[in-house]
């Protein structure tokens, strides 16, 4: 037979089992989306900032330099001082104060720019359209977890308190800005109150560290009239700020990343040997009509090559649509500008897919092109004589119905199809058992860090908690002692507590250590403790990870602490979980004297009383407390946007891997049909109802699940806590034992149900399609 | 067009009446018009030339299949409208069908493929034990009903296969090529048997093309040519 010939039987087999095509192209479909994504999270959580900083031309320095001092002309020509590689601007600036529906926003520097695009600082859009008229405004990224675009700010402390419109949200790598308008609105802005502003931009030949970047701006600062120069913004800043959550999702991402290649090369690795193994007397005719080896072989790997080729094509566009909106959240997540599907992850995934697809194919295929023709015709498709028949005889004794009895034997008769199929539903069953485990996890670990749990309602001073800008002045006793009288006359108050803000020293640690000081009972704040207990008297405080990595203390032991006015010893009685680099302490004011001043207020933290909605609350406060007081009540807690989008990223890995896993039950069910259509058509012929083929049918698959859900849950459980404690580990902190105690038997008992749900889904198409098949056509069809 | 139709005195246990049956593929009918009966106790022998409709007529009779036109009426119960459901809980109560090749169940002891069909029909466990005991004992292979199929011979097999076919006491028995795959002395033993049931009331329909077959054990013998009834012959 001519090769063309060979070609076209290829096509016609191709044709002739679209099923069993399609679920070849749909699970590479999946596996290469699912790999496409994984490997573009990974290069996006390698080093995040640095990638986003090249991409968008981020700027060494920002520099905002006064009008009054240095020309237009003159800022411009630093453009071309030695030493400046890149330079754009100026751009008009200008910090105002604004509000949102009756809300403080706080201060927002604008800066005046005619287009997102530049030499330096491309900024990049992440929702709606540049801001090209007047009063539109476009915030950047963080400012869209608040308020949506279409979003009107008043501009107060200007005459007719000008109105802006969000038009849309923008991210700069180097934050050098809180928002951006037209450089005309820029000037519309500017009264008594804003101090004006050129912002300008630079990149440098040498800006690796501070030092350099300082020598680089008193470069630029020599060029121009004294004083003119203020406020420089170096990337290395913007660098530490996107450090925080930085390759914290590698391990997760990793973890799905080994499911969905294993389970990947199982379910094609079985789709293909069974799709070649059941085409036997197939290859038998064929190569009794003149088919050489050679060209069986290459028959049945076209055959399997073509719907997986276009499974890869079409995986490789699911998985860039998929990780667009995804890098989209997680750059927001890294705190970077923008990040992008690199193009070796859109030829590494199909590639490396097909390359799998065919060494699948390629054992069974060379086998098929070895068999003579008269075994290929002879080897058929019925198991083999002996297996399972003792799983038969026991299910026969046992009063279960027969269909049921029949399907629980069945798998027994292909052992090692069975095994990959228990295989492939366990990774199925593991990806979503690990997906609720550690969901579940990082919603203690959200709640514990950002308190949204315990903490709903929170006291701020203006300025405090808008998207960025400065704390303002701070309230006087008089204003303080309004807010503990306003939060105890509300019926929903069920605890407050003030919280004062310092830095304390402690030999043995740079710097200052972060102290937040409770002024009363703080036991239900709710932190997480991950060794010792939250302190529970005078001369007791609590730290986090940083400072006992840092210090090189120990729970348990005793530390210094300089409070300004007086050392103390104190106890470290607990490590709480808050993922910092910065070394913080917590403790009750008494402890640390010196440190409850007016000054040191910071905020109020409010437990509510169950049923209480925090909105409400807070705007009752609100009222309470009246439009001159520095402090507002909030309820917009930042629940952790980063939990938030790694909980949404596990969701979406564990629906793909799971719908793969069905996919694979599906086609096991649909290669067992097809090798048992004759006995299907006598069990109907002895009156086999419809029903107990269905029973039967999917009975087949559910002992492999059950076995599948026992190794799954165990090992879900295991893949959790390794899981969380490497993200732990990641970002330098320990976990609470109760961020990984997620799984209470009842809990992990219905999750494994997932096992049987995968199975069920997977099989119920083939059993149908079984189950209606007149029992005539199924005694023709062996 | 002339029209043949095969009557028999008593009651009918089988009734065609204008049975034509076209598969997708096929241009010429495999069945056409065909009418036709069988009273209770008879033993009915089909015979033809091969894509004559002989098995086309056995699985409409046995519901395994329906017409394109016509009524199929077994054992007083209009079959051919029936829904998949209930015609497989009617063919396992009231049809035996025993197969050229057995088609037997590999998997499953001789004692379990006896027990099959009244498993799926519901019927409890002991008395289907023991009617499986009592038909295995008739049939001679009783000895072997731990054994599996592969280990039997080919007239051992169609014993297993006639006693399945008659666990559940069905009017109607369809034999299709019963003798056809053994040598002529096991083809003997089991006409023999066969003749013993109709003995015993079973109506029976053997599909063949054994004429001797026909002739020795079966009352009428009907004549499929091209799908038609060609011919319907008592013999003397």
């Amino acid at each position: 037979m001519s090769w063309a010939g060979a070609i076209r039987t290829a096509m016609g087999g191709v044709l002739r089992h679209k099923v069993q095509a399609v679920v070849i192209g749909l699970v590479l479909l999946i596996a290469t989306a699912s790999a496409t994504l994984g490997f573009t999270l990974l290069a996006a959580s390698n080093g995040p900032f640095q990638q986003a900083f090249a991409a968008q031309h981020g700027a060494d320095v920002a520099l905002t330099a006064s009008p009054a001092r240095a020309t237009t002309r003159q800022l411009a020509a630093t453009r071309t001082l030695p030493g400046v590689t890149a330079a754009a601007g100026p751009f008009g600036e200008v910090t105002v104060q604004a509000d949102q529906g009756g809300q403080p926003w706080g201060p927002l520097r604008l800066a005046g720019r005619a287009s997102p695009g530049g030499p330096l600082d491309d900024l990049v859009l992440s929702a709606g359209h540049w801001a090209d008229g007047p009063g539109q405004v476009v915030l950047d990224g963080i400012s869209g977890q608040f308020v949506p675009v279409g979003t009107t700010l008043t501009v107060t402390g200007l005459p007719g308190s000008p109105a802006l419109t969000v038009v849309g949200f923008a991210n700069s790598v180097t934050n050098t800005a809180q928002g951006w308008v037209t450089p005309a609105e820029i000037t519309k802005l500017r009264g008594p109150g804003s101090p004006p502003g050129e912002q300008m931009l630079y990149s440098f030949a040498s800006a690796g560290s501070y030092p350099q970047l300082r020598a680089d701006v008193r470069e630029v600062a020599r060029a121009l009239p004294a004083g003119a120069v203020a406020a420089p913004v170096y990337w290395l800043v913007a660098e530490q700020d996107s450090e925080g959550n930085g390759a914290i999702m590698e391990p997760f991402v990793v973890a799905f990343a080994l499911i969905g290649l294993a389970m990947a090369v199982l379910i094609v690795g079985n789709v293909v040997s069974g799709a070649v193994v059941a085409q036997y007397h197939r290859i038998g005719v064929l190569k009794s009509i003149g088919l050489s080896p050679a060209q069986v072989v290459a028959t049945y790997l076209s055959r399997v090559g073509l719907p997986a080729l276009a499974g890869c094509v079409a995986g490789v566009v699911v998985g860039n649509l998929l990780a667009a909106p995804v890098l989209n959240q997680s750059s927001g997540a890294y705190g970077v500008g923008s990040q992008q599907v690199p193009w070796w992850a859109s030829v590494a995934a199909p590639a490396g897919m097909l390359v799998l697809t065919g060494l699948a194919a390629l054992g069974p295929a060379l086998r098929a092109g070895r068999l003579s023709a008269a075994e290929a015709i002879a080897s058929g498709r019925a198991p083999r004589s002996g297996r399972g028949y003792a799983a038969h005889r026991l299910a026969a004794r046992l009063s279960l119905p027969r269909p049921v009895g029949l399907g629980l034997a069945a798998p027994f008769a292909r052992p090692a199809r069975t095994a990959v199929t228990v295989a492939a539903v366990a990774f199925g069953a593991i990806a979503v058992i690990f997906a609720f485990g550690l969901s579940s996890s990082l919603s203690r670990a959200a709640a514990s860090a950002t308190l949204s749990g315990t903490v709903p309602v929170q006291i701020l001073q203006e300025g405090g908690k808008g998207p960025g800008g400065p704390p303002v002045q701070p309230g006087g006793p008089a204003q303080n002692a309004a807010v503990t009288a306003a939060l105890r006359a509300q019926p929903g108050t069920r605890h407050e507590v003030a919280v004062y803000q310092d830095g304390v020293t402690v030999p043995g640690l740079s710097g200052n250590v972060n102290v937040w000081a409770f002024g009363g009972d703080s036991s239900w704040v709710g932190y997480g403790i991950i060794s010792g207990h939250w302190y529970d008297a005078p001369g007791q405080v609590d730290v986090n990870a940083a400072f006992l990595n840092q210090s090189g203390l120990a729970v348990g032991e005793t530390a210094l602490v300089n409070t300004g006015t007086a050392q103390v010893p104190v106890r470290i009685a607990g490590e709480v979980f808050q993922p910092d680099n910065d070394p913080e302490l917590y403790a009750s004011t008494q402890t640390l004297p010196g440190v409850a001043t007016s000054a040191n207020l910071s905020v109020y933290y409010v437990g509510l009383r169950p049923g209480t909605s925090a909105a409400s609350y807070a705007q009752a406060v609100n009222a309470a407390l009246g439009p001159n007081s520095p402090w507002f009540a909030d309820s917009r807690i930042d629940s952790g946007q980063f939990y938030k989008i790694a909980s949404d990223l596990v969701a979406l890995l564990a629906l793909m891997v799971a719908v793969a896993a069905g996919l694979g039950v599906l086609n096991t069910v649909l290669m067992t049909t097809r090798d048992r259509v004759h006995d299907l058509g006598i069990f109907k012929a002895l009156g086999m109802r419809p029903g107990q083929v269905l029973t039967m049918v999917t009975c087949w698959i559910l002992g492999p699940a059950i076995v599948a859900a026992a190794i799954a849950a165990p090992a879900a459980v295991a893949l959790n806590t390794a899981t969380v404690h490497a993200m732990a580990g990641t970002a330098h902190t320990g976990v609470p034992a109760g961020f990984t105690q997620v799984f209470p038997p009842s809990r992990l008992a219905v999750l494994s149900l997932a096992a049987l749900a995968i199975a069920v889904a997977g099989a119920l198409l083939p059993a149908t399609w079984a189950a209606r098949a007149r029992p005539a056509t199924a005694l023709r069809a062996e | 067009m002339i029209q043949h139709s095969v009557r028999a005195a008593g009651g009918d246990v089988i009734r065609l009446d204008g049975v034509t049956k076209t598969y997708p593929a096929g241009a010429v009918p495999a069945l056409a018009d065909v009418s036709m009966t069988v009273a209770a106790g008879e033993v009915v022998a089909v015979m033809g030339p091969s894509g004559s409709g002989k098995s086309t007529l056995l699985n409409l009779l046995a519901g395994l299949d329906r017409p394109t036109q016509g009524t199929v009426t077994v054992a007083g119960r209009r079959i051919d409208a029936l829904g998949e459901g209930t015609l497989a809980r009617f063919r396992a109560r009231h049809v035996g069908i025993i197969f050229q090749f057995f088609n037997l169940l590999d998997d499953l002891t001789v004692e379990d493929n006896v027990l099959l069909p009244a498993q799926l029909a519901g019927a409890s466990r002991r008395r289907a034990r023991t009617r499986a005991r009592e038909l295995l004992q008739r049939t001679g292979i009783e000895e072997h009903r731990n054994d599996y199929p592969a280990r039997l011979s080919g007239g051992q097999r169609q014993r297993v296969a006639i006693a399945r076919a008659l666990v559940n006491s069905p009017e109607l028995l369809l034999a299709d090529e019963p003798t056809g795959a053994l040598d002529t002395a096991t083809g003997q033993e089991i006409g023999r048997l066969l003749r013993e049931l109709n003995a015993g009331g079973q109506t029976l329909v053997l599909v063949t093309h054994d004429a001797a077959l026909a002739e020795r054990y079966a009352a009428r013998t009907v004549y499929l040519v091209d799908g038609r009834v060609a011919a319907a012959e008592v013999p003397a």
